[in-house]
């Protein structure tokens, strides 16, 4: 059996939940921790990409960033080619899984008794170092519920990629698009198999993860 | 301590990313010139048929790329990477024409398609024609989506011209496309579906053919997008699809031909 969608899953699930990692960490600060105007417009559109139909969601990407878009064509301009390739995968599993990880964070920050924070302030820490050896530590059970959440939604993404990076076998055919196109294709053995394959594999990363945190915290 | 091991964590999720490079899309040095090709989703079965002989016959290799009509449009306009596009419907390629997203010149019709009136062997349920469609036994009917999809397109005028459409329209349910529409029949949730005789020769499938005049032509179009690299090996994909040796497969697909012909 071809394993590329696999292969391509893993590694596009991975850096959406990196990129999803270093965009919502100080978003979620930032809603838990911060008052400023337009809060509420922020905590909205965070979630937006849970509330539109991952379809429609795909196409107005598409609009941003295919060939004919401002983002597609600033990409273009210095020799980046964003839409139908596995970058685009990465964009669209990071805009599907965003809100997962936020609202998790948001609520694991929010928890942390601002007390704490201020004493270390007063020990003559600044914010980012607060935000590192306060605040993140012990919020961290939350990050990591936020993360695998993420990373799962990332890996079983189908509407967005299908519509930002094609269904382009053996380039942007990620493990949920190539069972869709067997299940169309009326080879079901082999979408069974890629099936059990995937939660097979991301089961197993997930029980391995599980007992990692444990073991280390 | 749980700062470091949480950083640690961090960057065990972070590192593979910088260590590991996505798949790249083929380079233009691949060795054997690679054809893209965008098709309506009806064309699973002939062009599995079909691309192997082209690949044979020119030393090319083909992508083929399956999907619902309307959204593989949407891509091209968007700047897919796509040589070829055949759309189940005429329409599409023309708008695509206008936009200056396909070649106005290599535009050629393909294929004219037909539907059936579907049910399954394991329901015992025998129709003959559309009139059968009343039969208080046939609860729901699928179709595709009139909206947009061709197929379903064709269903509803086809109903409407043989006066039944009022009639049968509260047992109706539409599918996404007309595989989805099939697999509302395969599945057991509806007793009948209008779909494409391109794809009604399945096991467990019993279907006769709807009387072509009752609906209007549904034309389905090929051609070259303007962004390929390789507009000849793409126009040559096409005139085979419709050529000496395509035409026979497509014909045995349920695929009737455009009195016009190939190219």
């Amino acid at each position: 059996m071809d394993l590329f969608p696999l292969r391509l899953s893993l590694a596009v699930s991975v850096a959406a939940t990196a990129l999803t990692l270093a965009v919502g960490l100080p978003l979620a600060w930032l809603l838990a921790r911060r008052r400023f105007p337009g809060r509420d417009l922020l905590e909205a559109a965070v979630v937006l990409p849970l509330v539109l139909p991952p379809t429609v969601l795909g196409y107005y990407l598409l609009t941003l960033v295919g060939a004919r878009g401002p983002i597609g064509r600033a990409l273009g301009a210095v020799g980046i080619d964003l839409a139908f390739t596995p970058k685009a995968a990465v964009l669209a599993a990071s805009v599907a899984s965003i809100a997962l990880l936020v609202k998790a964070a948001q609520a694991g920050f929010a928890s942390v008794d601002t007390r704490l924070e201020q004493a270390a302030r007063t020990l003559g820490r600044s914010e980012w170092q607060v935000f590192w050896s306060v605040t993140l530590p012990l919020a961290w059970r939350s990050v990591l519920a936020g993360a695998v959440l993420a990373f799962c939604r990332a890996f079983g993404d189908f509407g967005i990629t299908l519509m930002v990076a094609g269904s382009i076998p053996g380039v942007t055919q990620t493990v949920p698009l190539a069972i869709y196109d067997r299940v169309q294709a009326n080879r079901m053995d082999e979408a069974n198999a890629l099936s059990l394959l995937a939660v097979g594999v991301v089961a197993l990363l997930l029980v391995g993860l599980g007992r990692l945190a444990r073991l280390r915290f | 301590m749980h700062r470091r091991t949480l950083i640690g964590l961090l960057v065990a999720v972070g590192l593979p990313v910088a260590g590991v490079a996505l798949p790249r899309a083929p380079a233009g040095a691949a060795p054997a010139p690679t054809l893209t090709v965008f098709g309506a989703s009806d064309l699973a079965f002939a062009f599995e048929a079909i691309v192997p002989r082209f690949e044979r016959a020119t030393g090319a290799r083909v992508t083929l790329v399956l999907g619902s009509t309307g959204n593989l449009a949407k891509q091209i306009e968007n700047g897919a990477p796509a040589d070829a596009f055949f759309a189940a419907n005429v329409g599409f390629v023309d708008a695509l024409a206008a936009s200056s997203a396909v070649r106005p010149e290599s535009r050629t019709l393909y294929a004219r398609g037909r539907i059936v009136l579907a049910t399954t062997r394991r329901s015992g349920l025998r129709l003959s024609s559309l009139t059968d469609l009343r039969r208080p036994e046939v609860k729901r009917i699928a179709i595709a989506n009139p909206e947009h999809a061709p197929y379903g397109q064709a269903a509803r005028e086809a109903l409407e011209t043989a006066g039944l459409w009022d009639e049968v329209r509260p047992r109706l349910v539409y599918g996404e496309n007309i595989r989805h529409t099939l697999q509302y029949l395969q599945s057991g949730a509806v007793e009948a579906a209008i779909v494409a005789l391109s794809i009604a020769d399945v096991p467990g499938i019993d279907s006769v053919p709807i009387d072509a005049s009752l609906h209007r032509p549904i034309d389905q179009a090929a051609a070259v997008t303007t962004r390929s690299r390789q507009p000849d090996l793409a126009l040559a994909f096409i005139r085979f699809v419709t050529g000496p040796e395509g035409r026979p497969i497509m014909e045995r697909y349920g695929f009737a031909l455009p009195p016009s012909g190939g190219s």
